[in-house]
């Protein structure tokens, strides 16, 4: 059985190890999400040079160990040099790095997982709308089978008008049984334009008080499904 | 690890063993040299550690170690005190310095922004920063974190946040292998970066 083996991934996140050494985090194409050493990997002449930082999208030669897997080589797919060409591109892809690390599974494929994140990244270098990484969540979320009601009332069926949002319920709340958070008219149709496929339309929105809901509501969505806070997304607000 | 060491040998072990980028093995490997040397070059060893501890400080001005409440950069007249040079950490002051192509002053973060372990800027020596930029005659700012994805977000971070104060905010040029932290960058390439610097977008 040959122990050395290929894939294409995303770096999640890296750890320092020891002087020199990174554990690098992956989501591959073929083998999920893959921890590996990558040896001598902050030395400035490093073979890796900046392959291997969080938001590189590579492909790797992988030595399978019993914990941790080995880089032997990597190739760089795309460049991440979009990614760091400003604050936005930065923070809201490592916004997307943090939920797909929470969700992924160590050793487990899941090529969909991969290809949405590579998605996303893309669009974030070409177009840093601040409406992607709140669709990306939503998405995420009904590809975990979490779909929320959006046309109706959640609990009695009323059609409208619709004024709460409540991610326990699962969906959109009317008057009389509203919970959970408020929401505005713009931001419903904007979570609309998003769960209803058109993306293009949603992510053309200005940043304004609508997107400022429809990205409180995916964060509070993503972490109520993994039960843990997401980091990155807020740390950046506001600046 | 064996258990037939002595309790203060494993105990010995285990503190070594806690330091940046030793392993049970080197920690093992120290412990066995420490306990063949004269007992005159351990206290001297022990005595250097609690003397460094006693006396090294921070600067108050720049967070570069000092034996003082400021450090010789600081302290010294002939350092332009317009131009301030932010690094992530004490050591990376060093290799601006081997350059020799540097003659203003230092600002130490102690850490980059790092979202996904929840590093922000409250947990580094930002506020600090704007506060010299505040009060000092400071024109320009040369950020010089590590060319990687968390040096890059802390730059971008900081040029959003200083603009507006009126400074010239500089990144080093490429050229820098990216990936790699500042403390491995050769003189002649990070002197090269420092003197192509160039103004950062926002
Ligand atoms: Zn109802
Ligand atoms: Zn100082």
């Amino acid at each position: 059985m040959s122990r050395l083996y290929r894939d294409t991934g995303v770096v999640l996140r890296t750890y320092k190890l020891g002087e020199a050494d990174r554990i690098v985090v992956l989501l591959t194409a073929e083998n999920g999400k893959v921890r590996a050493v990558a040896k001598g990997v902050r030395k400035t002449n490093s073979k890796f040079g900046a392959r291997l930082e969080p938001m590189s999208h590579v492909k790797v030669l992988l030595y399978r160990g019993r914990e941790l897997d080995i880089v032997s080589q990597a190739e760089s797919v795309e460049s991440l040099a979009p990614m760091l060409a400003s604050l936005d591109r930065a923070s809201r892809g490592i916004a997307t790095l943090e939920a797909v690390d929470m969700i992924a599974i160590e050793r487990q494929p899941n090529r969909r997982l991969y290809e949405m994140l590579v998605g996303a990244l893309r669009t974030i270098a070409a177009h840093p709308s601040p409406v992607v990484v709140p669709a990306f969540f939503w998405k995420l979320l009904a590809a975990e089978g979490f779909r929320p009601v959006t046309d109706r009332c959640v609990r009695c069926g009323e059609a409208g008008p619709l004024v709460a949002f409540d991610v326990g319920e699962g969906g959109t709340l009317c008057r009389a049984c509203r919970q959970g958070t408020p929401i505005s008219a713009p931001a419903l149709a904007l979570l609309n334009d998003i769960l209803g496929g058109r993306l293009n339309e949603a992510l053309a929105a200005d940043e304004s008080s609508a997107t400022h809901e429809v990205a409180s509501l995916a964060t509070h969505a993503i972490e109520h499904h993994v039960e843990r806070r997401l980091r990155a997304v807020a740390m950046f607000e506001g600046a | 690890m064996s258990a037939s060491y002595t309790p203060v040998v494993q105990a010995l072990i285990e503190e070594f063993g806690r330091l940046p980028g030793i392993g049970p093995k080197s920690a093992q490997r120290i412990v066995f040299y420490l306990l063949k040397l004269p007992v005159d070059d351990a206290k001297r060893l022990a005595k250097a550690i609690v003397d460094a501890k006693e006396r090294v400080q921070f600067c108050d001005r720049c967070f570069n170690i000092a034996d003082g409440p400021l450090c010789p950069v600081c302290r010294d007249d002939r350092r332009d005190p317009t131009v301030v040079c932010v690094v992530e950490e004490p050591r990376d002051i060093v290799s601006v310095e081997r350059t020799g192509e540097f003659h203003g002053r230092y600002h130490v973060l102690m850490g980059a922004l790092n979202p996904l372990d929840g590093i922000g800027p409250e947990h580094l020596k930002v506020r600090e920063l704007v506060t010299r930029i505040g009060s000092d005659d400071i024109e320009e700012v040369i950020l010089c974190t590590n060319p990687n994805t968390e040096g890059e977000v802390t730059a971008l971070y900081l040029a959003r946040l200083l603009k507006p104060l009126g400074v010239r905010v500089t990144r080093l040029a490429s050229g820098l292998p990216v990936g790699g932290d500042l403390e491995y960058a050769d003189e002649l390439t990070l002197g090269r970066a420092l003197e192509g610097r160039r103004v950062v977008e926002t």
